[in-house]
């Protein structure tokens, strides 16, 4: 398979095919924690993306050059992986701190969240473990490119979910929605049609 | 059972908890930000819920504000006087004794006591009101009636009674003043909770003009500054104005005033509305000796 077609289906197939969000359900805490409104949305989305991407790429080089040498990774790179996240965003909260003050206050609220993020590990995880691209042929190790460019697949998937969701949440407040479907209820039943629209991205890659 | 594995999994583990670790610790020293240490502590006093009522962006914003001084200690109006109080302690001004307050209305001129002279089809507000002709009460002080201190009320404390004069639940009240900002002719006041005399009316009208547009007006005639015992109450610009620093609640000029204008408010915890205003009867209390 060509090269640049390869990375343009892993970063296509994490993103869309197999969007976390909507697909997998994983990190649904912030998903409808933080799409209450557009702005709020961005800023996570921003931060996701920066902190997976950095997270996954130390998490590769922790796998290939610490853990599977030690033949530990199997049953340590959870507790590994957690570790890394959750020092990596004190590091980098600090750092943007100190070096960019407006940058800290569009992001450093969303910073602390982002260490418990379920998203975020399991981009670490599937960085090293490509499960979902083995059932369908595409990639069975990923290299440090081809990790990156997976991680930022699965970051901007799940951007562009949380801000379209958010945007329709916004106009969902002022839609004439029954009582007692006001608020979350209503967040859910519009997360369920559009996972199911989402599903139709299935189709393109059982090739 | 290999052995090796688990001192290996203990030592890479190990490992890297040691090298995050002391990253971490260098990176703490590198990249120390100094935060003047009150903006955490005016953050911890006040309520946290960044409802954005201060007009800045969130409780972190409005405590950096503070500190900064661009901002006075009482920025925070969710929080009231309490949290107007902590946030001084810290900053070092002495506040005094937090005292909540609630909103009154100084008007009682209903739809039966208070004449009209036309009948106002505008823009259903008062500011737009006063700003055509002054509406269609004939008295030029009183409440228009046309519901924006309601429209405003994040408590929704205020309502309306069958002569379409706004009334204040007190129950509901949370001091916010938001609706003494907005209404136009500046009737609603913020009063200590405490408070049980009003003086309702803010006609500056005096004697028989003042009566002629309204039954329960304020006539200016200084009976109530003569009777109470402690000056709290004066008529000024043509009407009475109750000191509520020194105002003891003992409704001495309630009982004095000749168009029941003051009037006594009784709590009642079973009320609804926390109470009702009521007139005092005049002999009785007129002569608490007997």
């Amino acid at each position: 398979m060509n090269e640049g077609w390869r990375f343009f289906l892993l970063f296509f197939g994490a993103a869309l095919v197999a969007n976390i969000l909507l697909i997998r359900f994983i990190a649904l805490c912030p998903f409808f924690g933080v799409s209450n409104s557009l702005e709020t949305s961005l800023g996570m989305s921003i931060s996701v993306i920066f902190v997976m991407v950095m997270a996954s790429s130390v998490s590769w080089v922790a796998w290939n050059y610490v853990l599977e040498p030690l033949h530990v990774g199997e049953f340590l790179y959870i507790p590994t992986f957690i570790l890394i996240i959750a020092g990596l965003v004190q590091f980098v909260e600090m750092v943007i701190k100190k070096s960019s003050p407006p940058l800290y206050r569009a992001m450093g609220i969303y910073l602390p969240l982002i260490t418990t993020n379920c998203a975020v590990l399991a981009a670490a995880t599937e960085s090293v473990k490509p499960g979902f691209f083995t059932k369908i042929n595409i990639v069975y190790h990923y290299g440090f490119i081809e990790s990156v460019v997976y991680t930022l697949g699965v970051a901007v998937g799940f951007s562009l979910v949380l801000i379209i969701f958010a945007a329709l949440r916004e106009r969902l407040d002022m839609a004439p929605v029954p009582k007692y479907f006001k608020g979350i209820p209503i967040a859910f039943i519009t997360a369920a049609l559009f996972s199911l629209a989402f599903m139709g991205f299935a189709g393109m890659f059982s090739l | 059972m290999d052995w090796s594995l688990i001192w290996k999994a203990c030592i890479g583990l190990a490992g890297f908890g040691i090298a995050l670790g002391v990253i971490l610790a260098i990176a703490a020293k590198r990249f120390h930000v100094d935060i003047d240490p009150r903006v955490e502590e005016v953050l911890a006093a006040l309520p946290g819920s960044n409802c954005g009522a201060c007009g800045l962006a969130g409780c972190e914003a409005a405590a950096e504000a503070v500190v900064k001084g661009k901002a006075t200690v009482k920025v925070c109006k969710a929080g009231g006087p309490e949290v107007g109080v902590r946030v001084g302690k810290i900053m070092g001004l002495d506040m005094g004794e937090a005292i909540p307050v609630k909103a009154h209305i100084h008007c009682r001129g209903g739809k039966s006591l208070s004449p009209l002279r036309a009948v106002y089809q505008g823009v259903n507000s008062c500011r737009a009101a006063q700003i055509v002709v002054g509406g269609g009460k004939a008295c030029p002080f009183g409440c228009l009636g046309l519901q924006d201190c309601m429209k405003i009320c994040p408590a929704k404390a205020i309502l309306f009674d069958e002569e379409g004069i706004r009334r204040v639940n007190v129950k509901k009240c949370n001091g916010c003043g938001l609706c003494a900002d907005t209404c136009p002719r500046g009737l609603i006041e913020m009063v200590p909770a405490t408070a049980t005399v009003f003086a309702r009316c803010k006609s500056k009208y005096t004697g028989k003009k003042a009566s002629s547009l309204c039954k329960v007006a304020c006539i200016g005639c200084k009976k109530c500054e003569k009777v109470c015992p402690v000056e709290a109450i004066h008529v000024e610009n043509g009407f009475a104005v109750i000191d509520y620093d020194k105002c003891t609640n003992c409704g001495d000029c309630a009982v004095a005033c000749p168009t029941n204008t003051i009037q006594l408010w009784v709590a009642n915890r079973a009320d609804p509305e926390g109470g009702e205003f009521i007139v005092p009867e005049k002999e009785k209390i007129a002569d608490p000796v007997s």
